[in-house]
């Protein structure tokens, strides 16, 4: 059974008649051609690399069907940057090396957009357990941690 | 908790100007990796192109009665149904050569799909091709298996036993492989050496005696696996494989699909969500992609669930080592005997087979340590689980696990300090052949140890320690160390895995001073791109961002082994290095030429800061005006010199080489709930000259919590029938960032001679010392009830447990 849904992603409207049972995941990767969301568990929501914002709010996009974001704002790392001028956040994962092969940090940026404006000044124990939904294998999260303060500092003078 | 009396050298010494190597260069990977423009295997769509979903064992040991595909194929979208029974009629089996060891076990014999009979909880059966993905996995769920139940063995012990029932029927027993590694070639010189072992125990004033047991865990990265086969009749197959080796499986997939090399290209893709060892086997299902992609001539791509990945790959571990170890009372060790025995599970796997992990952990047991004598004996059993493959530390965590937390119990008994008995054991002089015959070519063992040692604080912790216990907290400090592969010299694994060891790279300079290098391994998430431009940028003298990096692609770059064994900074960087030199001579050359410098020689030229510099004269030219005038105005040339400035170089090492480490971490334990906290945890490390510092500190650091993660979290358990109950990241827990302590990596290296920039691989190993650093940590704290850790994974449930029974006993 199909649906028509209209989703906008970074601020373009996708209009789409999609399987009721199409993940939102899907519709973001195939549908929309946004392949900077990823996919890492067997949508068991555990893995976080899926994560991305549904009306400002960080969300596992395995977790919701395309039908659930009828109607809704959408935004994905490929929105991150604006205006050619990549977001605080991308810049210091690249000055602190917060990223090996990078597969985990599409969905750590979406996470920790989010974070930073409900907490603009975690501490290190905060920020640890802000990514308590997003396995990170490669870096050992140090300098993930390294980059979201630059970030978080640089956010609070901005 | 202690106060760290750190002067560690940690690396970044500002480089000159122009220095390129030395330097946290920003990756150049990044900008397209955080902006969500990585391409990944599952990002890469061809036109046209089907899903392919596999339909799995749901027994781990049953025979195959029927296999009904009939309703799939009727199912929406379906394109093909396939069975084992059938592939086995239309393409080669394995074992192929290019994937067999040069090393002599029982190779079984095996397709990508089951033909009749399941031997683990997750063999492919049959497979599903369908234009939608979701068609091609309702379709996968309705083929209906009728199986015959088998008795299953999954504890290897039991395996090697008599009368055992037997994974593969064609051969006798379930022993795939057994070795000695130690006392020479024949049988006769193996036993005198067994003998000496043995009086040399008997005559030892302590000797040990402990099994240890590693439990099956690994390094799941996290993308999973995945193939896009494309074929065209007259060009051929065109793969995209989540690899570390695209070379190798291209010769594999030619002959396992009877197709000529040269028509096949394979590419791995420059962005692969971590590796860590789990893409370098050649594995059974993308021969299955690129078969049917030529049988129904449409693209097809597979892209493994988590839960696949969970059931059928990222084992590893999983050893016994039943280890005596013999010692003078002055904490020298004289001898040391190990039984080990591995669990390869099915064995079918191409390149590993489940066995050359345990095969290589027994080799490097002695590790960092001068251990002239030495008996160790591996067998390696088949049981109905899925194949180990590989995970960084490959082989050698288990045994890292069993001799440093021996060599703790040998300390106790004597009454020392545990890092007194590993100081005075470690290897001071080098070059060094193992009692196993690794070959360790240089480096500062004793420098690199007391760096650790002196960065961590121990006197000052021995001190706070037992005033902690007075105030009833029981902290503990423990150490490890790893001696490691810094690449796999052609000496190792050619007998080893029947492939070349040497680096390749080819170094393309451009008319405009710009420059390709191309490297036939196959990257994921190393930072290649970044690193092997520095090197360039080093000899050429100019910006690493004029330099591009290509990796992966069998058909564009020169043949490679694969991206294993930390061998990128030791072998492929001094192959580019190589291949640069020889350019520049080149260029020296044709200056001198130009210039009618009689007696110049390529040494006379410096290229630095986009010049080619005379350094007799100071006569200079930029570096573009040479590549330009050389590449596009051939003329006048000296005798004998060809246009053109392209360069293919090999590196291989005269000697195999190593990298070394040492960890120490503190931790604390609560006797009242066995639950405990990593305070604090260090390394030290010999990398030789460090190419990237923020790089080799992030491998670092990302390494010791996969070790951490593996020795407190992860574990694959199976029920017994087999069944896996582990194949989700809720049950199969990876560390989170909440669950670890900040790392500290320190540097105490020494330049290896034996690279053209005195750089060394490293990476590989670097979990290998977490598992006896976190054990010997946790006894240390806990030896007021006498507790020794001896099995992985350690747990707090556990340790509570070993404290319960501590105190019942002292009440008693
Ligand atoms: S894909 Fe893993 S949490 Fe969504
Ligand atoms: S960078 Fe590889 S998973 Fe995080």
């Amino acid at each position: 059974m199909n649906k028509d849904v209209k989703i906008s992603i970074n601020g373009v409207a996708y209009e789409k008649s999609v399987p009721l049972r199409m993940l939102l995941v899907d519709f973001i990767r195939d549908e929309a051609g946004l392949t900077g969301t990823h996919i890492g568990c067997t949508y068991e929501g555990r893995c976080g690399t899926c994560t991305v914002q549904m009306d400002g709010e960080a969300v596992k996009s395995c977790m919701l069907l395309a039908v659930q974001a009828d109607g809704r704002e959408i935004a994905t790392v490929e929105g991150l940057a604006s205006n050619g001028r990549l977001h605080p956040l991308q810049e210091a994962f690249n000055e602190h090396h917060a990223l090996q092969c990078g597969f985990c940090t599409p969905g750590i940026l979406m996470n920790t957009e989010e974070f930073l404006k409900e907490n603009p000044d975690p501490s290190e124990a905060e920020i640890r357990r802000s990514l308590v939904g997003n396995i990170c294998r490669c870096t050992g999260y140090d300098h993930i941690i390294d980059a979201i303060q630059t970030a978080a500092k640089r956010l609070r003078q901005a | 908790m202690t106060t760290s009396e750190s002067s560690a050298t940690t690396v970044s010494s500002a480089p000159e100007s122009s220095d390129w190597v030395g330097r946290s260069f920003k990756r150049k990977e990044d900008h397209r990796l955080t902006t969500g423009k990585g391409q990944y295997l599952a990002d890469i769509a061809a036109p046209g192109m089907a899903h392919l979903v596999f339909h799995r064992s749901t027994h781990a040991h049953a025979l195959i009665k029927k296999v009904d595909t009939s309703k799939a194929a009727k199912m929406p979208g379906v394109l093909a149904v396939i069975t084992g029974a059938e592939l086995k009629d239309q393409i080669l089996g394995f074992p192929q050569p290019v994937v067999v060891p040069a090393l002599e076990a029982k190779y079984p014999t095996f397709w990508p799909l089951a033909l009749d009979k399941v031997k683990f909880h997750g063999e492919p059966i049959a497979a599903v091709v369908a234009v939608d993905k979701y068609q091609a996995e309702d379709a996968a769920l309705v083929i209906e298996v009728e199986y015959e139940p088998l008795p299953v063995v999954l504890d290897p012990e039991k395996a090697l036993e008599a009368g055992a029932p037997r994974v593969h029927e064609i051969f006798d027993d379930n022993e795939m492989f057994a070795l000695t590694f130690t006392g020479g070639q024949t049988q006769e010189e193996q036993d005198a050496n067994d003998k000496d072992v043995e009086a040399l125990i008997q005559e030892a004033d302590v000797v040990v005696k402990q099994r240890f047991r590693v439990h099956r865990t690994g390094v799941t990265p996290m993308e999973t696996r995945g193939a896009l086969a494309q074929w065209d009749e007259s060009d051929g197959l065109l793969a995209h494989v989540t690899t570390q080796r695209p070379h190798i499986d291209r010769l594999a997939l030619a002959d396992m699909l009877s197709i000529p090399p040269q028509m096949v290209q394979v590419i791995a893709p420059r962005d692969q969500g971590g590796e860590f060892g789990v893409k370098a086997p050649f594995y059974r299902e993308p021969i299955l992609v690129c078969h049917m992609a030529r049988k129904l001539g449409r693209p097809v791509r597979w892209v493994e669930t988590r839960e696949e990945h969970l059931m059928c790959v990222s084992q590893e571990r999983d050893q016994i080592h039943d280890i005596e170890v013999a010692a003078k009372s002055d904490g020298t060790i004289t001898a040391v005997r190990d039984r080990a025995i591995g669990d390869a599970g099915d064995g079918c796997e191409g390149v590993y087979w489940g066995f050359l992990m345990p095969f290589l952990g027994a080799a490097l047991l002695p590790n960092a340590y001068d251990l002239p004598k030495c008996d160790i004996k591996l067998r390696v059993a088949f049981t109905n689980k899925s194949a180990l493959s590989p995970a960084r530390s490959f082989g050698a965590f288990p045994a890292r696990f069993a001799l440093d937390r021996a060599i703790d119990l040998v300390a106790r008994k004597l009454g020392m300090d545990p890092a007194d008995v590993r100081r005075k054991n470690l290897i001071t002089e080098l070059p060094y052949t193992s009692a196993t015959g690794v070959h360790y070519d240089s480096g500062d063992f004793l420098k690199t140890w007391d760096n650790l040692t002196k960065t961590i604080g121990l006197t000052a912790f021995r001190k706070e320690q037992a005033k902690a216990l007075k105030e009833g907290r029981y902290i503990g400090i423990g150490f490890a160390v790893g001696a490691e592969l810094s690449g796999v010299a052609s000496e190792v694994l050619v007998p080893m895995e029947n492939q070349p060891g040497y680096g390749a790279a080819t170094v393309r300079v451009d008319p405009r001073g710009t420059v390709l290098v191309f490297e036939g391994d196959a990257p994921g998430g190393q930072g290649h791109e970044t690193s092997l431009a520095q090197i360039a940028a080093q000899e050429f003298g100019i910006h690493p961002n004029d330099i591009v990096v290509k990796t992966g692609d069998t058909s564009i770059t020169p043949f490679g082994s694969g991206t294993i064994g930390a061998r990128a900074g030791s072998y492929t960087a001094s192959a580019v290095s190589i291949a640069c030199r020889r350019l520049k001579d080149k260029i020296a050359v044709i200056m001198a030429h130009d210039l009618k410098l009689e007696d110049a020689t390529p040494e006379d030229f410096e290229f630095k800061n986009g010049e080619v510099i005379y350094k007799g004269g100071n006569i200079r030219k930029t570096f573009v005006e040479m590549t330009n005038r050389i590449i596009m105005m051939p003329l006048d040339l000296p005798e004998g010199v060809d246009a053109g400035l392209d360069e293919t170089a090999f590196f291989e090492a005269d000697k195999p080489m190593i990298c070394f480490s040492c960890h120490g971490t503190i931790i604390e334990v609560d006797a009242d709930t066995g639950q405990f906290e990593i305070k604090k945890y260090v390394t030290s490390e010999d990398a030789g000259t460090v190419i990237n510092p923020l790089i080799v500190e992030g491998q670092v650091q990302g390494a010791v919590v996969q070790g951490i993660s593996n020795t407190i979290f992860e574990e694959f358990v199976y029920d017994e029938n087999g069944q896996q109950l582990t194949a989700d990241f809720e049950n199969y827990q990876i560390a989170s960032a909440a669950d670890v302590p900040r790392v500290m990596v320190t540097h105490a290296g020494v330049p290896c001679p034996h690279t053209p920039l005195g750089t060394r691989g490293l990476g590989e190993g670097l979990p290998g010392p977490v598992p006896a650093a976190l054990g010997n940590a946790v006894s240390d704290a806990l030896q007021p009830f006498g507790i020794e850790i001896t099995d992985l994974p350690l747990r707090a449930n556990k340790i509570w447990a070993m404290i319960q029974e501590a105190k019942k006993k002292t009440a008693a």
